[in-house]
């Protein structure tokens, strides 16, 4: 039997501290029950495992270079304790010190949330992913390091972790194996949130050290502050993306509509995920289309920064999620709307509309919604004609984290399904209780080295398993499955997993939002708007 | 009167020690949103939902339910339905544990009133003309024997748990069991001091009634005992995280159900706008040391002197 690896393990350990094997993983049902349908993780390059810190499981989320000489390391750990007492101050980190106080001081470590955590449990209980491990090991560094214990009481406490060079690489890497979707601290009767923990360390890591990952950082807020968008688009290529949409529209409408940009005075400046210009172009082909037919007075903005509503700040860095949401509100205060909402992009709901929340004031706080319940309205009340029969396949919906759990918007989605989708059906567990997609907190558009193969065998698996568990009577190719995913980095993840498994081509499985099913009803719309041919 | 001394100073160390923490925990700044749903003060959304299922929220009048919210609070508090519905093999343990100290203050309080009582010349006992005085004396009966008997197997059980159970074992540091240790002696020593000594519990109700009129009462050497462990361990709690049940309302109260939204001129966005101007003094190359937030937030960190 393998020894179990202990806290003192992160910075002593020689080596991997684990390796992800196949068949530690959880089975996966019908028809992925065969243990060899699993392409695994694929293992590092030679180059790569020189490069890179890779010794927490053998994966590089991050592309942490490893230092070079032993001055480079010590700098590390004397980075890593000023970031720390940073973080537990009241001027540098006002933004989430009750919190992490209250989760740092009172976890009572009785690990009722380790089976919440499905990258612990689908893992096949891995115990450096379990909730409690990461957050632990942070507090005995706060014992041994800030508090300094002495040695025997340090013993007694249990806080005899060393902070070196192998501690700070594998914490670096493993604030990454988490994707913050708080189903933890949901389970804990204390109120400890060892998710907010793993959110605390990103910060740590981005805002003293100038650690992230380059997805996130550099290819995101920092590229979205400079170029406009974490897509890379600029303000003149949105407009080419603008032409193909209104293209589109009048393709499959026959009637030319425009998409409303930078319209002074508008009721709704409407923050799409810019991602979805690119993979998803009939997302905002369909919210055109229904705001069009319901008479809804909208505005996109071409401002630097306003056309993609992501803010990867909100995985990361405090200072990079604040400078995203005040342009986002500067815009549409330049704009002069009277209200900005959010299309189907999960994070940007919990950024805008909750954490964000406190971040602007004055003449930017300006109200922010969600698209959703102004969707469901527009369905429920009749305001376009639907005929749900043109919905003629099996739906299922997809909870995002962050518009359920966080930020408590669970049922217009469902009204909207039930309504438009004679046979929809529900995952299990679902609502607040859902699963993370995989791709939470930054994964899905994470693909350092093999990271990418981790979350889709690790991260995903529980996902998975409850896509082919819902369809599980209808999987044949000949019937049409549909998984609705009103999030961008959620309809990304499942497009890797389908795609990782075959699913869409061998059994007949696709994904898309919310708004493409409502137009696919739309009597006036005469074409089908899901085209399951291309999707065959 | 040793004892009687004593007894006050952990009182008034465990008093000082209990404020200190609330002040600690209530005195940290107002933070950014972080609530987890289901929030329990929402009205007519069971489910988890929230004001933002409601097109407009901001134009509409916020209404909390209060009484929801303490209903779910105490729920959790008094039953541990989380632990009962996810890990019914630690609930059987550590519910009794927690009963058990819920019982000790039930009956510390019988035993002041019943003192105060006694005090003023209405003596309770099972006797009693007023059927108040004899309430009082068995509900002292009662929550005494039932805290002592619930408390001792809840805390051996969580004791034993804790040391088979490898997935709890490798998270428990030797002062985790010092705890567990401490609190057991606490209540196998009551148990056994109202067993063989103490069975109607007037030796404790004098003990209090010392205590009230400084005057120390003769009481037997198992019930010394138990009150100088019970005595020490008061003091020395506040300095633990055994302490969580006051972090408990904060968790819940001021993170997990704190959805107040930050509405144009209120008193919430005028403490935001002061903690915005204090300096944010991290070193990150995208990060400009010694600005406020509001600087920060109107550079946007470039050139990134990240590019390495």
């Amino acid at each position: 039997m393998k020894k179990k690896i202990t806290l003192k393990d992160i910075g002593k350990l020689e080596g991997q501290m684990i390796d992800i094997q196949k068949a530690g993983l959880s089975s996966l049902p019908a028809p992925l029950d065969d243990p060899a349908d699993e392409p695994g993780i694929k293992e590092l390059t030679a180059s790569q495992k020189v490069k890179f810190a890779t010794s927490l499981d053998g994966v590089s989320a991050i592309g942490l270079i490893k230092p070079q000489t032993r001055e480079e390391e010590e700098e590390l750990v004397k980075k890593f304790l000023s970031g720390l007492k940073k973080l537990l101050s009241k001027e540098n980190n006002w933004t989430f010190l009750q919190p992490l106080m209250l989760s740092l001081e009172n976890c009572a470590k009785c690990q009722n949330c380790s089976d919440a955590c499905p990258i612990y449990t689908e893992s096949g209980r891995q115990e450096i992913y379990r909730p409690t491990y990461r957050a632990e090991v942070l507090r005995r560094i706060i014992r041994k390091y800030l508090k300094k214990e002495g040695r025997l009481l340090a013993r007694f406490t249990g806080s005899d972790i060393d902070l070196n060079y192998t501690t700070i690489a594998r914490l670096a890497e493993l604030a990454y194996r988490c994707t913050l979707c708080r189903r933890c601290a949901q389970s804990c009767p204390i109120g400890v949130d060892n998710g907010l923990i793993t959110h605390e360390l990103r910060k740590l890591f981005s805002q003293e050290m100038g650690i992230a990952p380059k997805e996130l950082h550099q290819l995101g807020t920092v590229q979205q502050l400079k170029v406009g968008s974490s897509t890379g688009t600029s303000p003149k290529a949105l407009g080419s993306f603008i032409d193909f949409i209104e293209g589109e529209i009048e393709e499959l409408t026959g009637k030319p509509v425009k998409l409303p940009v930078d319209k002074q005075g508008a009721d709704i400046l409407l923050l799409h995920n810019a991602g979805e210009f690119i993979s998803w172009p009939e997302n905002i082909e369909a919210f055109a289309i229904i705001f069009e037919a319901a008479g809804i007075d909208w505005t996109l903005s071409s401002k630097l920064v306003a056309y993609d509503a992501v803010n990867y700040g909100v995985w990361y860095d405090d200072v990079q999620l604040a400078r995203i949401a005040a342009r986002h509100a500067r815009a549409a205060k330049d704009l002069n709307v009277k209200r900005m909402m959010v299309g189907e992009c999960g994070h940007a709901h919990k950024a805008m509309l909750v954490i964000s929340d406190r971040v602007l004031t004055g003449d930017l706080n300006i109200p922010r919604e969600s698209a959703i319940p102004l969707l469901e309205d527009i369905v429920l009340n009749n305001k376009i004609n639907l005929d749900s029969s043109r919905n003629n396949f099996t739906v299922t919906l997809h909870d995002p984290c962050n518009l359920v759990r966080l930020s408590g918007i669970v049922q217009p989605q469902r009204r909207i399904l039930k309504k438009i989708c004679p046979d929809f059906r529900e995952m299990e567990p679902h609502g607040v209780d859902n699963y993370c997609c995989g791709g939470g907190s930054g994964f899905a558009i994470m693909d350092n080295a093999n990271f990418a193969d981790w979350r889709d065998a690790v991260s995903g698996r529980m996902k998975l398993k409850q896509i082919l568990t819902t369809f599980h009577d209808v999987m044949g190719p000949e019937d049409h499955k549909y998984v609705c995913a009103p999030c961008s980095n959620c309809k990304g993840m499942i497009r890797g997993l389908l795609s990782r498994y075959d699913l869409t081509e061998k059994h007949n499985i696709r994904y898309g939002g919310l708004v493409e099913l409502i137009v696919n009803a739309m009597v006036d719309i005469k074409k089908p708007f899901i085209n399951w041919d291309e999707a065959e | 009167m040793w004892l009687l001394l004593l007894t006050y100073s952990c009182l008034l160390i465990f008093t000082a020690g209990l404020l200190w923490r609330i002040y600690k925990y209530a005195s940290l700044p107002v933070h950014l949103r972080w609530e987890l749903y289901p929030v329990a003060h929402e009205i007519g959304k069971p489910y988890g939902g929230s004001y933002l299922e409601d097109e407009g929220w901001w134009r509409l009048p916020r209404k909390i339910n209060l009484l929801g919210e303490s209903t779910v609070f105490l729920r959790e508090i008094f039953f541990f339905r989380e632990y009962f519905h996810s890990n019914r093999r630690f609930w059987s343990f550590v519910y009794p544990f927690h009963l058990g100290l819920f019982l000790l203050v039930i009956w510390v309080i019988m035993l002041l009133a019943g003192s105060i009582l006694t005090l003023n010349g209405l003596g309770v006992s099972a006797t009693a003309d007023n059927f108040w005085l004899q309430l009082v004396y068995f509900l002292t009966l009662v929550s005494g024997a039932a805290a002592f008997m619930l408390g001792t197997f809840g805390t051996i059980g969580l004791l034993v748990k804790r040391s088979i159970d490898e997935d709890l074992r490798n998270y428990t540091a030797p002062i985790d069991y010092f705890n567990l240790a401490g609190i057991l002696l606490i209540f196998l020593t009551g148990l056994l001091f109202w067993i063989l000594e103490d069975p109607s519990f007037s030796a404790a109700q004098g003990f209090i009634q010392g205590l009230i009129t400084f005057k120390p009462a003769a009481i037997g050497p198992l019930i010394t005992i138990n009150i100088l462990l019970s005595s020490l361990f008061l003091a020395y709690m506040p300095f633990t995280r055994m302490m969580h049940y006051v972090a408990k309302y904060f968790t819940y109260h001021k993170v997990r159900w704190d959805d107040e939204p930050n509405k144009p001129g209120s008193g919430l966005e005028k403490k935001l706008q002061a903690l915005l101007d204090q300096p944010a003094d991290w070193s990150a190359p995208h990060i400009q040391a010694g600005q406020s937030w509001v600087e920060q937030v109107k550079n946007n960190g470039i050139p990134d002197k990240t590019e390495k």
